[in-house]
């Protein structure tokens, strides 16, 4: 019985086969006016007013899914357009580095040409100390570079920042003038009175005159004697934003608001030439 | 009596869904091949000899109403609904992936045979053999498959409907 069906079944399915090998063979030999080729244009135009009202019925349905199709692309194209702005805005970001670079370069340049007596290097600051006590900064050559201790530190337009303190290999610790254990040799640009400049740990410096009854006035600018070796004459540390009551000393408070941004600082210039002479003044004092 | 007009009305269903509805939800150039995945489902509820009968029916309607060459989905579909036929008598399982998976392969099959058709009688204006299309055709018959075989299936015999994939 099984096997009967099972013949029955082979001669369907080869029967089957067959006519369909010969509608092939006959539609492919046959004209464009033949009987099979008529047979499909008279279906079409059938079918046609049928599927018109059909597409008019489901396109919504059909522009449902051209928005799901549009929404898959527009995904890619945001993504797409997500990275090609991060790459612009890191171009950005690196142009206006340059920028600043270039600016902080020529700054240098035209300061070395101002004093030709110095012998400068250009060395970027590397790190700050995170120790909330000491004022100081790390920067990128050392001993390796020509680089020695005492030696000072200015900033792009030529400000005093401060001055090397420790020295390695590869880098520097500078000491920032408004560290507390900073003294420096000065004096007032306007009358040439002597004094020293001393850190207050804060981010401000204060001015001690050897003269207590010097003509002294708030904008007046304080530069560099030359005196104790370390730091050559003549380079602005800073202005007078303040001048308090004589104190019980006698002595009258002076306040500075020192001229080179220490907060932010990328790139420093190191006085290679003339060298320190002799140790600083807080060394000498024992600070 | 009941599973002949059974046999013509999912015929003609599937043949008017195919010629009016499938071309509204295609995706780009993919668009579901109702025939054939009714064609499968039948063949995995009545066996390879209903399971060739109804793709060959089916395979000639959808020759005689569009301008493909006349035979050619016929014999895919003859051939496919037979051997569709064929594995479920040795498919164990019960689970509903099996007629999805079955609709892939068979989707794949019949585009490869329509291929090697065209190719023997010569066709020119043949279209460009896609392994993009052909895959995603597979998938939305597939897919297409979880709504039409459980149709199918309410209309089938009590007997087949016990050898159905739940």
């Amino acid at each position: 019985m099984i096997e009967r069906q099972n013949r029955r079944q082979r001669i369907l399915i080869i029967t089957l086969v067959i006519i369909c090998v010969l509608l092939v063979t006959v539609y492919s030999r046959e004209s464009k006016d033949g009987l099979f080729h008529r047979l499909q244009r008279f279906s079409l135009d059938v079918v046609s007013p049928l599927q018109k009202g059909m597409s008019t019925v489901l396109s919504p349905v059909k522009d449902g899914i051209g928005y799901l199709v549009d929404l898959g692309k527009a995904r890619g194209e945001r993504d797409r357009l997500r990275e090609e702005v991060e790459e612009l805005q890191d171009q950005v970001d690196e142009t206006k580095e340059l920028e600043l670079e270039n600016e902080q370069l020529r700054q240098m340049i035209a300061y070395q040409e101002s004093r030709p007596d110095l012998e400068l290097l250009a060395v970027d600051v590397i790190g700050a100390n995170p120790d909330i006590w000491e004022q100081t900064i790390q920067i990128g050559a050392g001993y390796s570079s020509g680089l020695q201790e005492y030696m000072a530190i200015l900033s792009e337009d030529g400000s005093l920042v401060g001055r090397i303190i420790l020295c390695t290999s590869e880098s520097s610790l500078v000491q920032l003038i408004t560290d507390d254990k900073s003294s420096v040799g000065a004096m007032l640009q306007e009358n040439a009175e002597m004094g020293v400049v001393k850190g207050e740990g804060g981010g401000s410096v204060r001015l001690e005159l050897l003269n207590q009854d010097a003509e002294v006035g708030t904008g007046y600018l304080v530069v560099t004697s030359g005196l104790g070796g370390t730091c050559p004459s003549g380079i602005p540390i800073g202005t007078i934003t303040e001048i308090s009551e004589r104190r019980a000393d006698l002595s009258v408070g002076i306040v500075i608001e020192p001229r080179a941004r220490l907060t932010r600082l990328s790139r420093v210039m190191v006085v290679v030439s003339p060298p320190p002479t002799t140790t600083p003044l807080a060394a000498e004092a024992g600070g | 009596m009941h599973r002949r007009l059974t046999f013509f009305v999912i015929l003609v269903v599937a043949l008017l869904i195919q010629l009016t509805v499938s071309p509204e939800i295609s995706f780009g150039t993919v668009k579901p091949d109702f025939l054939l995945v009714a064609t499968i489902c039948w063949a995995l509820l009545e066996g390879p000899a209903q399971g060739a009968l109804f793709g060959f029916c089916g395979g000639l309607l959808e020759d005689i109403f569009s301008t493909a060459v006349l035979g050619v989905s016929a014999f895919a579909k003859t051939i496919i609904g037979y051997f569709s036929g064929e594995l479920r008598q040795r498919v164990i399982s019960k689970s509903v992936i099996w007629p999805m998976v079955i609709v892939f392969i068979g989707s794949i099959m019949q585009e490869l045979i329509r291929f090697a058709s065209w190719a023997m009688v010569g066709l020119e204006d043949r279209p460009p053999f896609s392994i993009g299309i052909i895959a995603g055709l597979a998938l939305y018959n597939a897919l297409v498959t979880l709504a039409i075989y459980p149709v199918i299936g309410h209309f089938a015999g009590g007997e087949e409907r016990a050898l159905m994939f739940q």
